[in-house]
């Protein structure tokens, strides 16, 4: 294998598909490295682990066809190292060949080895609008759990056919994050996924990196085991989660007793402030008091040992005064995944779900449990 | 954060006749009476007593035999200690509107470093007098309040600033006594040897034979012989303090390591059954006192001793904050139900650990899952409904007194409700 390509393009095709590549390898068995293979000027790259595939795709100058293994770490750092321009690549059997300029390195490969591959599925898929489903990602993907240890179903993001369209819903059980794309079918009717976070944060990652192409579609077909998102030069196949997603619509509160309206903005900096006292452990973080009163809200956060931080922000409020803490971190996951000007919190009492929207903007909510203090 | 150099950021606030002070506030037909708190058993002392008992030579610590001969008409009361821990949570709240760092040495009297606090409140006289308005206001009491660049100094103002007991009743002390670095010696030099921290009776007398009885005539000694004659780090320590030296900072508030309980029984216990009741009856003390002192933990402790003086723990850590009783008591049991009591057992000890205060603890995050089991079961044990039940029994208690209410696992038959309680002998 042999080609020339422009450093930087050759750089984004490896670390989108390094990505994937485990860095647990040594546990998981997967092959540690990604796979570089030439097909005329065409050069595909794939990181794989246990759960997920990304196939990074772009053109080069090849003189050679063939496929080798490389380490991943080394060869992105090494890539990254060179200065922009042409960069040469040839792969034997051995060891691969990396030069730009005066540089030269040579890096060992693992010969014969190859990386796990998913089964592709073989249904027909259909497109989505690439833009409008990475907001809804952005949107969900960060209610989800981050880590599986408790329980795997939390760390997917269910798809869902409604009526209306296609629902996205994440839960990590503290927070449930909902998006409806109306009239966006992805799935047959009545029947839904569940799609690891990990995998459509990639997707949001790549669609938000790319440029804002409002027609740019995003291709996306499943099996009972698998889903393939194909976006423009990059394919991302993930084994779905199998087991059961809560069932979320109960938990959301048909009405609730007081509503405030303040800016999104000033809510979000006077958040971001005050957090600033937070102390942020493994168990435990200190959590934000929300008093809303009439004619507005008062955030504080207090930590004996650094101190305490007050911000009060006009709103429209009414209802009793009432004290409701959260988890800072959470309340502004919600705060930032919103896009209207006007946030809306609406809240029951100190132990029920919050909720929070946009004004305006009814396709998305999240509903947040506060945190019980003293 | 340390209170260091020239700059007089230490503040030692007391409050006066504390005890004594909130009996008064919660019954007014007390004022002006000579009121004394402590305890009614044989060798009770007196805890604190107001000013007109003062006037009459009564003092605290002082028996209470004697205190009654020499006040005969004063009004004795046996002292509320959930009461006093509420008003001194009260207090610390106030200091927190001044400074975060806050060392409590008891119940009334606590160290504040300021130094972070000036452009907001002003210079620490300033911050001196708000916090004494404020306590004024907030708790309708009154406290003294001493200003140095030491806590030693800002300990020995503050008793300057207090009122004075006098026939005709307290004549009111200055309220607030600031030590400039410049007057720290000629404050200093004056007193008794025995004003000084590390000065007891004994250490006293030591220094009496060699004709030191103020702190000026302790300066006056060399340094190596108050060494040789009190030991090296006894002597060292009071020379500096003698010459007006105290370098240690305030201390915000350490937590203690655990709260726990302990029961030693008549007789050996060798059944489980036995044993479980006394579980809940320690553990709901235990959750009580670390709501009370605004505690949470995270680690139930099961101790046993066995009829042969042998003795094993068993530890179980959550991962979030714990402060409810049935909780403990239920992890508690668990940890009895693991462990053989056939030799049997002489005593049992129940306790909490890993602990941090619930303001800072973060509290617990809810659970939207748990929404579900709230609603299909509000009845069951550890429900949302539990905590309010929790809450209720310990506003019960803090009017009632501790056996007012309790667990029906923790009643006897033919003994009545046997909560287990901390300090029954508070002051003999």
């Amino acid at each position: 294998m042999r080609f020339r390509a422009d450093r930087d393009t050759l750089l984004e095709t490896l670390v989108t598909a390094s990505r994937a590549s485990a860095s647990r390898s040594a546990l998981s068995g997967a092959a540690p490295g990604l796979q570089i293979t030439l097909r005329s000027n065409v050069l595909e790259a794939v990181g794989s682990d246990p759960d997920l595939v990304i196939e990074a795709r772009c053109e080069v100058a090849g003189e050679q066809d063939g496929t080798v293994l490389v380490p991943t770490r080394l060869v992105t750092d090494i890539v990254r190292s060179f200065e922009s321009g042409a960069v040469s690549v040839a792969g034997g059997e051995e060891e691969a060949r990396f030069s730009a300029g005066r540089a030269e390195f040579v890096v060992r490969v693992a010969a014969g080895a190859e990386i796990t591959r998913l089964s592709s599925p073989e249904t027909s898929g259909i497109d989505l609008p690439a833009v409008t489903f990475a907001d809804g990602l952005r949107q969900v993907v960060r209610a989800a759990l981050a880590d599986d240890s408790r329980a795997p179903q939390l760390t997917a993001v269910q798809m869902q056919a409604t009526e209306k369209g296609l629902r996205l819903v994440a839960t990590d059980s503290y927070r449930l994050a909902f998006r409806d794309f109306e009239g966006m079918s992805a799935l047959e009717e009545g029947s839904q996924v569940l799609v690891p976070a990990k995998a459509l944060g990639e997707v949001q990652r790549l669609v938000s990196q790319a440029k804002d192409d409002q027609d740019e579609m995003i291709g996306f077909r499943h099996s009972d085991l698998d889903a393939v998102f194909d976006l423009d030069g990059v394919r991302i196949t993930t084994r779905l989660v199998r087991g059961q997603f809560p069932d979320v619509d109960r938990l959301v509160p048909s009405s609730y007793a007081y509503r405030l309206r303040v800016s999104r903005e000033d809510f979000a900096s006077a958040l971001r402030r005050v957090r600033l006292l937070v102390r942020d452990s493994k168990d435990i973080t200190t959590p934000v008091r929300l008093s809303f009163r009439e004619g507005g809200v008062e955030l504080q956060v207090l930590t004996p040992e650094s101190g305490r931080a007050v911000e009060a922000l006009e709103g429209e409020f009414s209802g009793e005064d009432i004290m409701i803490a959260f988890n800072p971190g959470y309340l502004l996951d919600g705060v930032e995944a919103l896009r209207s000007d006007l946030l809306v919190i609406e809240v029951n009492d100190p132990g029920k779900p919050a909720l929070l929207r946009g004004e305006g903007e009814d396709e998305y909510r999240y509903l947040l449990m506060p945190v019980k203090v003293s | 954060m340390t209170a260091s150099g020239d700059r007089l950021d230490v503040l030692h606030v007391d409050m006066d006749c504390f005890f004594a002070a909130v009996e008064v506030l919660d019954d007014p037909s007390l004022e002006r009476r000579p009121v004394i708190v402590g305890g009614t058993g044989p060798r009770a002392v007196v805890a604190s007593c107001s000013y007109e008992a003062r006037a009459t030579g009564v003092r605290s610590a002082m028996p209470m035999g004697e205190a009654r001969r020499r006040c005969p008409s004063a009004v004795v009361l046996p002292g509320r200690h959930d009461r006093y821990g509420e008003v001194s949570r009260g207090l610390h709240e106030v200091f927190l509107e001044f400074t975060p760092v806050i060392e409590p040495i008891s119940l009334d009297e606590a160290f504040l470093d300021v130094s972070g606090s000036h452009r907001l409140f002003g210079p620490s006289e300033e911050i001196a007098r708000r916090v004494r308005s404020r306590v004024r206001e907030v708790l309708r009491l009154e406290c003294s309040v001493g200003v140095g660049r030491s806590k030693l100094i800002a300990k020995l103002a503050s008793r300057e600033a207090k009122p004075r007991p006098s026939a005709g009743g307290p004549e009111p002390g200055p309220g607030i006594v600031v030590v400039l670095p410049e007057e720290e010696l000629a404050f200093l030099h004056p007193r008794p040897v025995g004003d000084l921290w590390g000065v007891g009776p004994k250490t006293g007398e030591r220094l009496l034979r060699y004709g030191v009885r103020t702190v000026g005539e302790m300066a006056a000694l060399d340094k190596a012989a108050l060494e040789r004659l009190l030991g090296r780090a006894l002597g060292g320590q009071l020379h500096d303090l003698s010459w007006g030296r105290d370098e240690r900072p305030v201390q915000a508030a350490t937590v203690p390591k655990s709260i726990g309980h302990e029961e030693t029984f008549p007789s050996d216990r060798h059944d489980q059954a036995e044993l479980l009741p006394e579980v809940v009856r320690l553990a709901d003390s235990v959750g009580s006192r670390l709501r009370a002192t605004g505690l949470t933990g995270r680690t139930v402790n099961l101790k046993l001793r066995f009829g042969d003086f042998s003795t094993i723990t068993r530890a179980h850590s959550l991962p979030g904050p714990l402060f409810s009783s049935l909780e403990i008591a239920r992890l508690a049991a668990e940890l009895l139900s693991g462990v053989d009591v056939g030799p049997g057992v002489r005593l049992l000890g129940v306790s909490v650990s890993s602990l941090e205060p619930l303001a800072t603890a973060g509290g617990r995050q809810l659970s939207l899952l748990d929404l579900d089991r709230a609603e299909e079961a509000p009845r069951r044990a550890d429900g949302p409904l539990r905590a309010e039940v929790e809450a209720a029994v310990d506003a019960i208690r803090a009017r009632y007194g501790a056996h007012a209410v309790g667990p029906a696992t923790v009643v006897e038959a033919g003994r009545g409700l046997r909560v287990k309680e901390l300090g029954d002998q508070q002051w003999g």
